[in-house]
């Protein structure tokens, strides 16, 4: 069922997404990286904040519903749990957004990335570009509205690769932490990361 | 995720920055989206809309755009200066099904944008969304030539996700196509424009620039 939802939703609509990255990049060109990335954390917060809260009674209960994409923090994207912490997103939702801009516009502009560094020495390091940031701090922020059995849910990054094949790891210190909070080795990691987009782990408070 | 999280920011867009101040942003978007698609030329209007059937226009980024070649534009010596095209899919309808489906609600702001816009620039916005693709396709046409002229684009009708219709009746009576025969490719399309050449001597009312 939601298979058939993500694809009927999950139509083009080229000229949004691109206008949209046209927008933000109007964004970086007034307030540069800093600005930008204001903005972009912005958005992902008002994103979150603008849908409902959950309430779960048991982890394997959110489990069920994050999987099925019922769950706020899974409404835009396919994933897959491997373990009951570490989730997996096959493909990154701003995948087609990305290549539509590169097909119609031509290459990415340098802002997003540059937003990106930015965000990483000052925010938390985990970000590639632009459309990174927007979603990690989307979940981030989507978790804080989730509960099971009354506590909340946290969320970290671990790994994420864009469309064009650039990918950041959590810093090397972090790294032992977040393999065992997700329940999967280095090795897992580097074969999970082959054939998807992005890593990450969500754990009660 | 991106046009969805962008719609969320409306409200706070139009706070911070005024509905006047959303219109300014959205306008530039579009403006910024056509120059930076580039320039094209075609020989003729047969091989301009081949390229818009086959998705290699500018103008295909809003989807796919179907070529009405029996509504013809003509000038005052009867020669083809245009056709009427038309989006059987709002470029925005995908993203107000990822909206209900995630978030449940359209802002309030998206209803204001779209009524300033009709009050100050023109009345021809059924949303929000309406302001940038309506800009770009004003500064795209500027950009492409049909044997060797440069090209304008006229918006002329429009239907909104609530139902509600925009029909722009001066610029009909400008190309000369009856406002009731565009009504009724309102049932089968979402938005109709007419994309002719700009100075072109047309025989309705006033004549182009």
């Amino acid at each position: 069922m939601h298979e058939e939802r993500l694809e009927q939703l999950g139509k083009h609509n080229p000229f949004v997404d691109v206008a949209a990255y046209l927008f933000l990049e109007d964004i970086g060109d007034k307030q540069g990286a800093a600005g930008m990335n204001n903005y972009l954390m912005s958005l992902a917060n008002s994103l979150a904040k603008s849908m409902p809260k959950e309430e779960y009674s048991s982890w394997d209960d959110f489990l069920n519903s994050l999987q099925k994409g019922e769950s706020i923090i899974s409404a835009f994207e396919t994933i897959k749990c491997p373990t009951d912490n570490c989730v997996v997103t096959q493909t990154c939702p701003f995948t087609s957004g990305w290549q539509e801009y590169t097909k119609r516009v031509g290459e990415f502009a340098g802002i997003h990335k540059e937003v990106a560094e930015f965000y990483n020495a000052t925010i938390k390091p985990g970000a590639v570009d632009s459309q990174c940031i927007i979603h990690q701090t989307f979940r981030r922020a989507a978790a804080e509205r989730i509960k099971v059995a009354g506590r909340r849910v946290r969320y970290a990054q671990i790994e994420a690769v864009t469309p064009n094949a650039d990918n950041k790891r959590a810093p090397e210190e972090w790294l032992p932490i977040l393999l065992e909070k997700a329940g999967i080795t280095e090795t897992e990691l580097n074969m999970t990361m082959r054939n998807n987009d992005c890593v990450w782990i969500l754990y009660p408070e | 995720m991106l046009d969805v999280a962008l719609v969320s920011l409306i409200k706070n867009m139009s706070e911070k920055a005024g509905i006047e101040g959303a219109i300014q942003y959205w306008s530039r978007v579009g403006e910024n989206l056509a120059k930076r698609i580039g320039e094209e030329a075609y020989m003729g209007w047969p091989s301009f809309n081949v390229a818009l059937k086959e998705g290699r226009t500018a103008y295909s980024i809003e989807g796919d755009v179907v070529a009405l070649t029996d509504l013809a534009i003509t000038d005052v010596d009867g020669d083809v200066v245009g056709y009427i095209y038309a989006l059987e899919t709002c470029v925005f309808t995908p993203t107000i099904e990822r909206i209900r489906y995630s978030v449940g609600e359209i802002p309030e702001a998206d209803r204001a944008v779209a009524e300033e816009y009709n009050n100050t620039v023109q009345n021809t916005a059924v949303c929000n969304f309406c302001v940038i693709h309506q800009k770009f396709r004003s500064e795209v046409s500027k950009n492409i030539t049909v044997e060797n002229q440069p090209l304008e684009c006229v918006q002329l009708a429009n239907r909104g996700f609530r139902g509600d219709t925009k029909i722009a009746i001066q610029s009909l009576e400008r190309i000369g196509i009856n406002p009731e025969y565009v009504r009724s490719l309102l049932r089968n399309y979402a938005c109709v424009y007419g994309i002719l050449m700009k100075g072109a001597r047309l025989r309705g009312k006033e004549e182009a620039e």
